[in-house]
């Protein structure tokens, strides 16, 4: 048996909002930072500033939530700094918030890339600026996964559990061990997802050294939104949801998935019970259902382990 | 009527669909063939009756051909009320319509899309009384064809999400018989609501032009229901 600790002292956290916001006129660009930073206040974003393409480039970070560009830049295009951050944060929201004219900018380079446009002289101005911003540090539309429905109060539930106590480690490590036993695969692991990451909380094999996920590259995070509460995945290559990730997953030695919810009593599903497979292999209704009593069993032992027990997690007293 | 139900979408007597809460978007699955594409046409179309824009996001008809098929609904359609994304790849930029068009050259082009669709839904939401527009997609079938899913996804979800900031009322459409049920299902992700459709059976066939079913709107009929265009 393998029984791992999670040693990174697993958190979530509470949420926090950065924006960059890249305009060469300094005037332009003060007032508008400033009209953000008032119209923003009860969500506290740090707002950042840059007016070139090479100085938004050094500000770009991983967590960066909304990049508002102008289009015209002294050494560049807004689209170039687009298609970096891209790469450097793809969570990002991108908006452009220019004088250029839309129907004239060439966007062929941008492919997929999704990006807002707010015209500086819109009869919204400021007004329809900020409320794209909220928009998007508030429901986080620009995603290129689905979320649950309940996603608010999903992340909140998953806040009251203290997922980081190594006795409830252990104890899931076993679930996973028993998974990995009666399916006869190499790797299974008990998933935690966050806002913006999938985390590992208990694994079984090669699981053990992987660590934390970017939720756009997670196969769970498009499991908790299922409505039978499990999900197969016969061939990562072959599949059009993951088919473009299929690469670094087969790395991983996921060629077959199979992941069942860990569900709360309100029904919110904060993570994952998964085993994966490095061939092509398809699952049958018996396994899922296996799959999905190992699923309760685990969130039954993560209940005993609320921070809050007290209270259940749709905030009302027990 | 309450009050709720004066500021929601309406539709004509022919679609047996109750008002909708400003904000909402639609899913409106169909195969080829079947009446799934022309319901949603009128749907938009029946902005016409209300002194609402229209805004379509066509990646199979063009400007012409998208007018004309709403007219059939409405023949009161004023073109001056609609904006166009037209992704059909045929840019006719000097053709006489006065909708507002704005041509993007292939349905790869998902950021050109996005932001056509952005300037044209400023210009209808100032243009018409409390910024009611209501937009279709027509159709993400389409789109999948030519982008990867997930792009298709998160670009369906930033108009949707574009729908709800500004209280509009989406209606996408999308033919499950040409995708995998992962695509379909993904795809389901990014709207309140579903309407089924299916061709009308014999009994009805001779006083309807299909059957919808709708799911996800509370105080909807979950019936299947005969409807006319």
């Amino acid at each position: 048996m393998v029984v791992t600790y999670f040693t990174t002292s697993y958190r979530t956290t509470a949420m926090s909002y950065s924006l960059l916001y890249v305009d060469p006129d300094e005037s332009t660009q003060t007032e508008t930072a400033a009209t953000l930073s008032d119209s923003l206040a009860d969500l506290d974003p740090d707002i950042s500033t840059a007016v070139s393409l090479a100085e938004a480039t050094e500000a770009l970070t991983v967590d960066l939530s909304v990049l508002i560009t102008e289009y015209d830049l002294p050494d560049g295009t807004g689209f170039e700094l687009i298609k970096k951050a891209q790469d450097v944060c793809p969570d990002a929201a991108c908006i452009l918030y220019t004088d250029a004219d839309v129907s004239q900018l060439n966007t062929d380079d941008l492919h997929g890339a999704i990006t807002e446009y707010v015209g500086k002289h819109s009869v919204f101005g400021d007004n329809r600026l900020t409320d794209l911003v909220r928009t998007s540090l508030t429901t986080t539309p620009h995603t290129d996964y689905p979320k649950p429905q309940t996603e608010a109060e999903r992340l909140t539930a998953l806040r009251s559990y203290a997922l980081d106590d190594p006795k409830l480690v252990e104890s899931l490590d076993r679930i996973t061990d028993l998974a990995a036993a009666h399916f006869e695969v190499e790797i299974a692991s008990i998933n935690i997802i966050d806002d913006r990451s999938q985390e590992f909380l208990a694994c079984h094999g090669a699981a053990e050294e992987w660590e934390s996920m970017h939720r756009e590259d997670s196969i769970c995070t498009f499991t908790i939104v299922e409505d039978a509460d499990v999900m197969t995945v016969a061939d990562v290559a072959e599949d059009p949801r993951f088919a473009s990730r299929s690469g670094s997953l087969i790395d991983m030695g996921i060629r077959s998935y199979m992941g069942a919810s860990l569900v709360t009593a309100s029904g919110l599903p904060i993570g994952t019970l998964c085993v994966y497979d490095n061939e092509v292999r398809s699952f049958s209704a018996d396994d899922e259902a296996y799959l999905k009593d190992l699923a309760t069993t685990a969130m039954n032992l993560i209940d005993a382990y609320a921070r809050t027990p007290a209270m259940t997690d749709d905030g009302g007293a027990q | 009527m309450s009050g709720s139900q004066d500021i929601s979408y309406q539709f004509s007597d022919r679609l047996p669909i109750d008002p909708i809460e400003p904000g909402s978007t639609v899913m409106v699955a169909g195969p080829k063939f079947s009446p799934a594409e022309d319901l949603a046409l009128s749907m938009v179309a029946d902005a016409a009756t209300h002194e609402e824009g229209m805004l379509f996001l066509s990646t199979n008809m063009t400007v012409e051909r998208l007018l004309s098929a709403c007219q059939q609904s409405q023949p009161g359609l004023e073109p001056s009320h609609v904006g166009v994304v037209d992704c059909t790849g045929q840019d006719i930029g000097d053709a006489d319509s006065e909708a507002e068009v704005m041509y993007v050259s292939t349905q790869s082009d998902l950021t050109g899309m996005g932001m056509k669709f952005s300037s044209l839904y400023e210009s209808l939401y100032q243009n018409h009384p409390d910024g009611r527009v209501r937009i279709g997609l027509v159709s993400l079938s389409s789109l999948v064809m030519y982008a990867d899913l997930r792009d298709v996804f998160r670009f369906a979800q930033t108009i949707s999400a574009r729908i709800e900031s500004a209280g509009g009322l989406g209606v996408f459409t999308i033919d499950p018989s040409m995708h995998d049920t992962q695509i379909v299902n993904t795809l389901k992700q990014v709207a309140d609501g579903l309407v089924q459709v299916r061709d009308a059976d014999a009994d009805t066939s001779k006083t309807a032009d299909g059957e919808l079913q709708i799911k996800g709107f509370r105080n909807q009929s979950p019936d299947w229901q005969p409807f006319s265009l």
